[in-house]
């Protein structure tokens, strides 16, 4: 009997993917081989002629060899979430936060406003109306590039917000540890800090975000 | 007779393989097989332009291979869409209308739907 997967791993060779990952590769393109040669072997093909029409069905086997190698490495590399969340969030989390250094250094400055009236100290809200303006464009480039990758609704709504969601968890854990670490400020400045700056980092970064965002956060409709 | 660019049929592909997959799991042969049947021959895929990319849908998790032994009692490597694959249809469907409608704009190429 002809050994199919065999005459496959002669023309394939090593592909460095693992023993039995390629033996399972092998084994498939082996059966197909045999299928093919079956299906011709029924029109009436002499079987090792049969087989050989089956394997110059395949003009280049280095390229096949290639590709099979090509997709097992480089998805594996680059997963799907890789590519439709990690990498838009963190290319958005880089942007803003690149953004305001440059922002400051072209001289837009932000707006600051304290929250107990005619006081320079304590907790204050900060606008960085520049800043904020340019954010729905960020996070449409984001959301589009998480589209366009295949990522579903709530990716492009996650790699969109990173930045927020990000700032949200640092104040989240900058607070209680605060509140241990420091315990000379009274807590109503530290929660009113909190509040202001969840605000002014978190609040309007992520409507900001969420403008751009928005055009592409409708489902494309199934097609009937 | 005119026939499509590789670079078409390898993106074009993908949608054919769920979409064939969606109806039932299929090995590989098989879903070679369907795709020329169902396309009347105008898609083909052989051994070196199918695998490749079933391979690519197995490691995005579109698709799951499993073996299973076939009508002929031969164990063979049926591929399943998973959850995530199934997702993906509507949205490559929907993009690849969106292309033949833009096509058809510019250049006269009906939709096939």
């Amino acid at each position: 009997m002809l050994d199919n997967r065999g005459l496959v791993k002669k023309r394939l060779g090593e592909m460095g993917l693992g023993p039995r990952r390629e033996e399972e590769i092998l084994r498939e393109l082996g059966d197909h081989l045999e299928d093919h040669a079956d299906e011709l072997g029924a029109c009436g093909v002499a079987r090792k002629e049969a087989l050989r029409e089956a394997l110059n069905s395949v003009s280049d086997w280095p390229a096949l060899r290639s590709e099979i190698i090509l997709a097992e490495t480089e998805e594996a590399t680059m997963n799907h979430r890789t590519k439709v969340l990690w990498l838009p969030a963190l290319c958005t989390l880089t942007l803003t936060n690149a953004l305001l250094p440059v922002l400051h250094f072209a001289g837009f400055l932000p707006h600051f406003y304290w929250l107990s009236r005619g006081m320079s100290m304590g907790p204050f809200f900060t606008f960085y109306v520049p800043w904020l303006i340019a954010l729905p464009f960020i996070g449409a480039g984001t959301a589009f590039w998480s589209q366009r990758a295949g990522g579903g609704v709530p990716h492009r709504l996650v790699a969109a917000l990173a930045p927020a969601i990000i700032w949200l968890g640092i104040f989240l854990i900058i607070l209680p540890l605060s509140l241990v670490l420091d315990r000379h400020v009274p807590l109503t400045l530290r929660l009113g800090a909190f509040v202001t700056y969840v605000v002014s980092w978190v609040l309007l970064p992520s409507i900001a975000l969420l403008i751009g965002t928005a055009p592409f956060l409708r489902k494309p409709q199934p097609q009937s | 007779m005119v026939g499509i660019d590789p670079k078409i049929k390898r993106g074009s592909g993908e949608l054919a393989i769920l979409a064939l997959l969606n109806q039932q799991p299929s090995h590989g042969y098989e879903i070679s097989k369907r795709i020329a049947q169902q396309t009347g021959g105008i898609l083909q895929f052989n051994l070196a332009s199918l695998y490749p990319l079933l391979y690519r849908l197995e490691k995005r998790g579109w698709v799951k291979g499993k073996w299973e032994e076939a009508k002929s009692g031969r164990k063979r490597r049926y591929y399943h869409l998973t959850r995530a694959g199934k997702k993906q249809l509507a949205p490559l469907r929907e993009e690849w209308a969106l292309f033949f409608r833009a096509l058809h704009r510019i250049a006269g190429v009906a939709n096939a739907g």
